[in-house]
């Protein structure tokens, strides 16, 4: 068992690879900036954000930089938002490939996510450039953060896997998702202080897997504090039950796909 | 009796089941609309007929047999070639194949348009089940053999037709499979191509490696298969030797 899945993992990391670079050439083709804008996009829809946040609404939080806090929470956010959407449309995207040639179909919603991945780790270095321009300061607990990547990984991969395996029976999917990833968004404490949040509303946000990946995130880069334990267990919880409801999904129905795209 | 290992490939039973019904798909508006005409939705349960693309064919390849598949438009030929590459998992009974296989079922269905025939030479191989490696050292050969040394960093949306059938052939065949799968390609590329690509099946048929070869042109499988095999409306007609195409353009013929 474990040596035919290092047999899978060795023949199509190559092909993975591929699929990666390919979306990354693909991406920046002929714009004139190319990978720059990975670096640059992200800090210009931040700074939209942070100036409609924090000068017409007058967002501010008491003892903690609001611009700060609101990038830990959209670069967290954006990479789910971005990576899920890419991941479900893989599958169907893909179709032309799977039709004629046997591989594995996973690999183009895992292919997805690791190519969000890499523009999600390049968005961390604007997120440190105003950690430290705003002297939030970075201490030792910052080692952590790792944990809460892989969780968000996990996490995102077996939506991934449900999502592209769901669009594929269902079309509707794609116009549903865009609804549900707007909503998501205003239901993670991205811009706003999850404190305004009234109590009897809160088992909402504490059933949202986002909600403590962000809250990890910013113990640690805001408040300098390692995460309680509830936190720690939440996180891994949620990318686990996810990866695996995931990859079940995916491998129950995959072999029906072909007569449905 | 035939030793094991002299057996490549060993379809046993296979069936193939497309639901029509399915394949158009589900959606809100149409279930909408049926709600309105219960007469016509009654229809279309009715016609909702199953599609046997194949039904209980089994045949056996043994290694080096040049092997040509005969039959109509829509007799399962295509079909059949996909559930052995596994691209498509059999509804019942199952195949066997021992070897690795090279499925030339559409060329170049993995190119990108957008990347450059350099980048596509990796990404195809990659799709194809190359390693790295190989790539790296068949890189010279697979540029040489389509001949479009001065294209390397144009992009494929660029190419003419026959310009991409040429690189997707090229890569194809870089390698020797156990197993070839071939879905009527010989005619690709120009009159010169042509004969490139025909001389280099006949090397790979000479070398020991087993093709299964799907083609309208009766001629082309008279000189390359040893064996016949004539499907028709998914069901297996006759195996056998070359007389199989007569028996089949009878067929047609009356």
């Amino acid at each position: 068992m474990i040596s035919k899945i290092t047999y899978t993992i060795k023949k199509y990391s190559f092909l993975l690879r591929q699929l990666v670079s390919r979306d990354f050439k693909v991406k920046y083709k002929r714009s004139v900036l190319g990978v720059l804008w990975s670096l640059l996009y992200p800090v210009l829809t931040m700074s939209v954000m942070a100036l409609v946040f924090s000068n017409m609404f007058k967002m501010s939080m008491p003892n903690v930089n609001y611009l700060v806090y609101l990038m830990t929470g959209l670069v967290i956010f954006n990479y789910f938002s971005e990576a899920s959407n890419l991941a479900m449309s893989s599958v169907v995207g893909n179709f032309s490939l799977i039709n004629k040639v046997y591989m594995p179909k996973y690999i183009f919603p895992v292919s997805k996510c690791l190519f969000v991945g890499i523009n999600f780790l390049l968005t961390l270095i604007p997120l440190y450039a105003i950690i430290f321009l705003t002297g939030t300061g970075i201490t030792w607990h910052h080692i952590l953060l790792p944990y809460a990547f892989i969780c968000l990984l996990m996490f995102t991969l077996g939506m991934g896997f449900i999502l592209s395996a769901v669009s594929v029976f269902l079309r509707d999917m794609f116009y549903i998702y865009g609804v549900v990833i707007t909503l998501w968004t205003y239901m993670t404490p991205i811009m706003y202080d999850v404190a305004i949040i009234p109590e009897k509303f809160m088992f909402i946000f504490k059933c949202n897997p986002l909600y403590w990946i962000v809250k990890f995130v910013r113990d640690i880069v805001i408040y300098h504090a390692v995460p309680t334990l509830n936190v720690w267990i939440y996180c891994g919880i949620c990318g686990l039950v996810f990866l695996v409801i995931g990859m079940v999904i995916f491998k129950k129905t995959q072999d029906k796909f072909i007569y449905y795209v | 009796m035939e030793k094991d290992n002299d057996i490549m490939i060993n379809a046993d039973n296979i069936s193939m089941r497309f639901n029509l019904g399915i394949e158009k798909g589900f959606s809100l508006k149409q279930g909408f609309i049926d709600l309105f005409h219960p007469k016509k939705r009654k229809e279309k349960k009715k016609n909702k007929n199953e599609f046997w693309a194949l039904k209980d064919v089994s045949f056996k390849v043994k290694k080096g047999e040049v092997v040509g598949f005969i039959g109509s438009n829509g007799a399962g030929k295509s079909t059949l070639l996909k559930v052995i590459a596994g691209v498509m998992k059999p509804t019942k009974g199952h195949v066997n194949s021992y070897g690795n296989i090279c499925p030339m079922i559409e060329l170049g269905a993995g190119f990108d348009p957008q990347l450059t025939a350099r980048e596509n030479i990796y990404l195809n191989g990659a799709v194809m089940g190359y390693s790295k490696e190989l790539l790296d050292s068949k890189f010279d050969e697979i540029v040489e053999f389509s001949e479009l040394k001065d294209f390397l960093d144009v992009p494929v949306q660029n190419f003419s037709s026959g310009m991409v059938a040429r690189l997707a052939f090229s890569i194809a065949t870089i390698v020797e499979p156990e197993i070839l799968i071939v879905d009527e390609i010989l005619s690709v590329g120009d009159i010169a191509f042509q004969a490139k690509s025909e001389a280099k099946m006949m090397s790979m048929i000479n070398g020991g490696t087993t093709v299964l070869y799907v083609s309208h042109s009766i001629e082309a499988i008279k000189k390359l298969c040893d064996k016949v095999i004539w499907i028709e409306h998914g069901v297996v007609q006759k195996i056998g030797g070359k007389e199989v195409c007569d028996d089949y353009l009878n067929y047609v013929n009356n």
